[in-house]
């Protein structure tokens, strides 16, 4: 009797525990995270050991309690990269470890998290902001600025309708650059803007550069997991070729001058 | 006079990097009450490669130093946040991130499996993919040792 019962509290701090860890990898954490605060999670629960394995589109994880050992899998889906929900799962385990939360609220506070977006003009505005000071920082005058300004905003938008319209991540990819080049090139052979440094394209697709995986990717190298690590720098370059792809069809259709 | 245009200089370069720090933590769903940080990281990091590029360093260099800058004050902030410091750092480093090389290699690959193989496509691929890996290895292990020194085994929040 006593002996189900433990098998059953050990179950559901397993799920739990993998629950953790898949928040984390889901939500674009680096491998050694999801496996610190998985384990973390774990013995502040009150396991003996937990050991896991990390792979780009699975996790394996299993506790050990008494010799008693329980392994559960999930498989991975990237929901794109969230630091809200990141911080919130690592306030739930810090608070666990304090015993300020038994397993049952674990499980409440789980069922709870919600991913934060922001609202989506104001993300436009501030992409297209962004791309604009790059183009300045790289020696491409106010005027150039502005253009960067234009054609970043209108991609970021057609980039963010297109990710909640669940595209493939490549093909969304692709679509957005052949709109960022295409806006900006158009607008460079203005006779207004005759002078302006051929930059101004190059840095309106600076939003589809994949900073957080490829980072990611170094880290998770660095710190010994390899696979993920690799599995990571893949999928940045991928959406990188995608990138260009879109970048050369653009430049192709409407025979502009190119940014090198 | 030297040192009015570059102290100008600077501050022009912090602004300009403060913007595309708080825009990409946006894209990355940073919670707001880390925005702010955010920003000043960002003007902090990029203000110190603007110097040390000024001084004669080399740019792979500057961007070490400045992410593992980035990477120490990070693990401070993140103690009374309560929260991995990459949570706002990785945004923070962002700004140096070489996509222009990286778009630049990429490009002249495509070219070059377009129009045939050419020596001045080559060049740029070389250069532009060995500059921005290096600058992409440079900034991720920048932003780690800081971690892995300090607190090499105890958790660090």
């Amino acid at each position: 009797m006593q002996m189900q019962e433990d098998q059953s509290s050990q179950r559901a701090i397993t799920r739990l525990c993998i629950q953790c860890g898949l928040f984390l990898l889901q939500h674009g954490a680096e491998s050694a995270l999801v496996e610190e605060l998985s384990t973390r999670l774990g013995l502040a629960l009150g396991m003996d050991s937990v050991e896991s394995s990390i792979s780009s589109n699975a996790i394996v994880l299993t506790t050990i309690k008494d010799g008693q050992c329980l392994t559960s899998t999930r498989k991975n889906s990237d929901r794109g990269i969230n630091m809200h929900v990141v911080t919130e799962v690592q306030h739930i385990v810090i608070m666990t470890e304090h015993k300020l939360l038994d397993a049952r609220d674990v499980e409440k506070r789980f069922a709870q998290v919600k991913p934060l977006r922001y609202p989506r003009w104001l993300v436009t505005v501030m992409v297209g902001l962004s791309c604009a000071c790059f183009c300045r920082l790289n020696n491409g005058g106010w005027d150039g600025a502005f253009i960067t300004f234009c054609a970043s905003s209108v991609a970021m938008y057609v980039r963010l309708v297109l990710v909640n319209r669940h595209m493939h991540p490549q093909i969304n990819f692709c679509i957005t650059a052949f709109v960022a080049t295409t806006v900006s090139g158009l607008m460079l052979t203005l006779p207004v803007f005759i002078h302006t440094p051929t930059v101004a394209m190059a840095a309106s697709v600076l939003l589809l550069v994949p900073g957080f995986p490829l980072i990611n990717a170094v880290a998770d190298m660095f710190k010994g997991h390899i696979n993920t690590g690799l599995a990571r720098w893949a999928i940045a370059s991928l959406l990188t070729l995608a990138t260009c792809i879109g970048v050369v069809m653009a430049m192709t259709l409407w025979g502009l001058r190119g940014w090198m | 006079m030297d040192v009015i245009w570059f102290l100008l200089a600077l501050i022009q370069d912090m602004l300009l990097a403060a913007i595309p720090a708080v825009g990409f933590a946006m894209v990355f769903n940073v919670p707001h009450r880390a925005l702010p940080w955010c920003a000043l990281l960002g003007a902090i990091g990029h203000g110190t490669r603007f110097a040390m590029v000024y001084w004669g360093f080399n740019i792979e260099w500057s961007t070490f130093v400045a992410s593992m800058l980035v990477g120490s004050i990070g693990i401070h902030w993140s103690r009374w946040y309560l929260a991995h410091p990459k949570v706002f750092t990785v945004a923070a480093v962002i700004p140096m991130f070489p996509g222009i090389s990286a778009y630049t290699a990429m490009i002249s690959a495509v070219k070059i499996g377009h129009l045939g193989y050419s020596e001045e496509l080559m060049i740029l691929l070389l250069t532009n993919f060995l500059k921005a890996s290096s600058i992409v290895g440079a900034l991720s292990i920048g932003l780690s040792i800081p971690g892995l020194w300090i607190y090499r085994k105890r958790p660090r929040v």
